[in-house]
């Protein structure tokens, strides 16, 4: 596989902690540097935390402490760093979160007009391009409701990828779709990984996370377990946590 | 898609066969109909018998207008509807403007904004109308200098837009949490969220008990005619007041007034059945 050399550091996570106001820890001195043009697949058992890693990224969920720098802008308390951030960040939903009362092409278009600030013919031009990328181009005038649910989650690619974002954040992307769309999902996804697009996923799909990651990190209880190449972390993992998860879903 | 289904060209056929589907009758509704309305005007008839009350409704129309000489005037009954209508729809928006307002400053970050919010929403809901109305004619508008038909106007809005305002944020919280992650994760501000994803699914979805609190609206306005502002209802206490054709007047106006809010409701029927989303 043909894939681009791995740039320097693009995301920083230094020791970062998040309780729920219920008590529940889900984050726990959690540290990891991501790189440009690197795919990272973070595994693990429902309720390890995963999904809050990726929330926190894009200040969907408050840190309590530690640090995330993304780009060499802080995630901070500050209204312009956290919009800012978000503008580079692309977000893939588990249950896609399309905007209804939108046609397809609507939803593509929004963001870069409102916050690019696009004319309307480019916006139009550039989530035509990206509509036809991800084959949705013949359902443009579509309402989300009227598509099904493969084509909705490559609808919400289009929409994260529509801002050039210079990473995109995968919360269980295939999770939600009936077993014959998660290859058109997937699919999609590999383009992207292959063209150097920074990438964290949260999935369930092992054979996905062989092919394209560059990194595999699997979580437990708010921390990292174990981290490793595709080759070393499914072939030879060290711990026994590893081992028994891998047992179970393999 | 501009492909002509087979089901759309077999429609385009079906019209003479239709005819005779469309034409059969709901016996049982018709019959069952009947029966309840003939209930309800028998009791009327004769409960007024029973008072010996001595119909007139050949009264009633020169209080709705007259014609004299080809000149078409206005009666009393006519003119308080157009004051009627004008506090109403000067009311309407005024009620919707409030209840949005409220609503964002209930739902928003800033304590003073979420505080204010909570008094004005108590105090307008659990206060009565009447009240407010004689507070805002007699106290507040001497000092800000308006005049009796602003005063009604306000002190109807203040009123209804407490209720708008939980018509509003129910339907704002009622949407899924994803809409606001989607929006956010793409860099858009609150404002834009606002304006661009979760207000236009909101009302969406509020427009039914919208509705229901406009039709509240066009009725409480008779309440105004405590200040002795002359729209439909203080006419009719007037002529009630000199003609004793209590029924007669009352009847025609709860007609009128139930033309007004039927026809309101149809229209924002057809406004829903235009926006539907299909989620």
């Amino acid at each position: 596989m043909t894939k681009m050399k791995l740039g320097d550091y693009i995301i920083n996570v230094n020791n970062i902690c998040k309780t729920f106001p219920n008590g529940v820890k889900a984050l726990c001195n959690f540290t990891t540097n991501i790189r440009r043009a690197e795919v990272v697949v973070v595994i693990g058992p429902s309720g390890s935390g995963k999904s809050t890693f990726l929330r926190c990224l894009n200040g969907l969920e408050e840190i309590d402490s530690g640090e995330i720098i993304f780009d060499g802008i802080p995630l901070d308390h500050h209204k312009e760093n956290r919009l800012k951030i978000r503008r580079e960040m692309g977000m893939v939903f588990q249950s896609f979160n399309l905007f209804p009362h939108m046609t397809v092409l609507e939803n593509v278009m929004l963001a870069q007009q409102l916050v690019r600030k696009s004319s309307k013919t480019v916006a139009k031009s550039v989530s035509m391009e990206l509509l036809e990328k991800v084959g949705i181009q013949d359902k443009i005038d579509s309402y989300p409701g009227q598509l099904s649910g493969g084509q909705q989650q490559r609808v919400a690619i289009a929409r994260a990828l529509a801002m050039k974002p210079k990473v995109m954040l995968f919360d269980e992307a295939t999770s939600a779709l009936d077993p014959e769309m998660i290859g058109e999902v997937l699919d999609v996804m590999k383009t992207l990984a292959n063209e150097g697009m920074t990438m964290i996923c949260v999935t369930h799909e092992l054979g996905f996370a062989q092919e394209v990651s560059d990194w595999v990190i699997f979580m437990d209880e708010g921390k990292i377990i174990e981290g490793g190449t595709a080759e070393h972390f499914f072939s030879d993992p060290k711990e026994e946590r590893t081992k028994h998860f891998l047992s179970q879903i393999l | 898609m501009n492909v002509v289904s087979p089901d759309m060209k077999l429609c385009s056929k079906v019209p003479e066969k239709n005819f005779f589907v469309m034409s059969k009758i709901p016996i049982k509704d018709i019959i069952a109909y009947t029966l309840v309305m003939g209930g309800i005007i028998f009791i009327i008839l004769r409960g007024a018998s029973e008072q010996g009350y001595f119909w007139q409704w050949f009264q009633v129309p020169k209080y709705l207008f007259t014609l004299e000489d080809g000149t078409f005037t206005l009666g009393p009954l006519l003119q308080g509807l157009k004051v009627t209508l004008n506090i109403t729809w000067i009311a309407m928006i005024l009620t919707y403007t409030i209840g949005l307002i409220t609503a964002l400053l209930r739902l928003s970050d800033s304590i003073v904004g979420r505080l204010f919010a909570r008094v004005y929403l108590e105090t307008a809901r659990n206060t009565p109308l009447i009240v407010q109305l004689f507070f805002i004619y007699f106290v507040v508008a001497p000092v800000l200098g308006i005049d009796r038909l602003f005063s009604a106007i306000i002190a109807l809005s203040l009123f209804e837009g407490a209720y708008a305002s939980e018509i509003y944020r129910s339907g704002i919280v009622s949407l899924p949490k994803g809409q606001w992650e989607a929006s956010h994760s793409l860099g858009l501000s609150r404002f834009d969220t606002y304006r661009k994803i979760i207000l236009p699914q909101a009302v969406r979805r509020v427009l039914p008990p919208l509705t229901s609190q406009t039709i509240s609206l066009i009725k409480d306005s008779s309440l105004v005619s405590v200040i002795a502002v002359y729209e439909m209802t203080m006419q009719a206490n007037a002529i009630v007041a000199e003609t004793f054709l209590s029924f007669e007047i009352y009847f025609t106006i709860a007609a009128i007034y139930l033309v007004i809010t039927i026809s309101l409701s149809q229209v924002i029927a057809l406004l829903e059945r235009r926006f539907k989303v299909n989620n």
